[in-house]
């Protein structure tokens, strides 16, 4: 199955999960944010815990490495990703399922794939981030026809338990 | 919730297959046997057995056995882990989405007024 960059891939919607809102700033300010080493330390994770970035090569199969610091003097692991995809400014996929030096890793706490995508919208940026859970070479390859009805059943199921 | 981890690995592998999605929303609906639950599948028994015992190992499911019968029940804990869980990435997501907005905006991704950050 060869992928190509504009298929429509498959989303589930109890496994995966979809943040989308209007961001009053072009989107370029979004892009660099993202992509700027010495930026993306300034919002990725609450203060007062610090972020560095090891590796931002913008490409495919590129590295993408982050650690993070209580005191700054002591690192742990944050990110130990790939890029998979870039489209310079509007668009960009990673992965932790396979390692910045390219083994196929089971990053704690699972595997995910983040997509960001960009889109033009007239109050600033149409922003988009999912992230895919799971094996995404097990995923099915088409959505199960009355799957979610049955699933929704059971999440309805779930709240009456405990509530 | 890091020593989930590898419970959560195998409840994600264990849902990434069709064929299993399929069996714990019929599930919802209350208790079935091997055999119904196999029924509407175009899948031999023992390839549907697999699957159960797939879903029996990360404890999606329990099964009980009397006489001939094996029953599959939906274990709601489980569900609930992984739902649990699930909210608590998107908590995640949404507030370092909120520190994004904020710094391309402002320039700062600290809140304006510090209690703004439950």
């Amino acid at each position: 199955m060869t992928a190509h960059v504009s298929r429509t891939r498959h989303l589930d919607p109890e496994l995966d999960l979809t943040i989308q809102r209007v961001i009053r700033a072009p989107k370029q300010a979004l892009w660099n944010a993202w992509t700027t080493p010495d930026q993306l330390a300034q919002w990725w994770i609450p203060a007062p815990l610090k972020l560095r970035v090891d590796a931002l090569e913008l490409a495919p199969g590129g590295a993408f490495v982050t650690r993070m610091s209580e005191d700054g003097t002591e690192w742990h692991p944050h990110v130990d990703a790939v890029f998979l995809v870039i489209e310079e400014g509007s668009r960009l996929v990673f992965t932790n399922g396979v390692s910045s030096s390219w083994h196929p890793a089971l990053p704690d706490p699972v595997a995910m794939t983040t997509e960001i995508i960009l889109g033009d919208h007239p109050e600033g940026t149409d922003y988009q981030a999912v992230v895919r859970h799971g094996s995404p070479e097990q995923r099915a390859r088409h959505e199960e026809l009355g799957f979610f009805d049955g699933w929704g059943t059971v999440t309805d199921q779930l709240a009456a338990a405990v509530e | 919730m890091v020593k989930y981890s590898d419970e959560l690995d195998a409840m994600f592998s264990a849902l990434a297959d069709p064929t299993r999605r399929s069996v714990i929303a019929r599930l919802g609906a209350g208790p079935a046997s091997v055999g119904e639950l196999a029924r509407p599948l175009s899948i031999s028994l023992p390839s549907f057995m697999k699957h159960v015992r797939s879903l029996e190992s990360c404890g999606l499911i329990r099964t009980e056995k009397s006489g001939r019968v094996r029953t599959c029940v939906l274990n709601h804990d489980r569900l609930g882990l992984l739902s649990s869980w699930l909210e608590e990435q998107r908590r995640i997501w949404e507030d370092s989405t909120d520190r994004l907005e904020r710094f391309v905006t402002t320039g700062s991704a600290q809140p304006a007024h510090p209690k703004e950050e439950s």
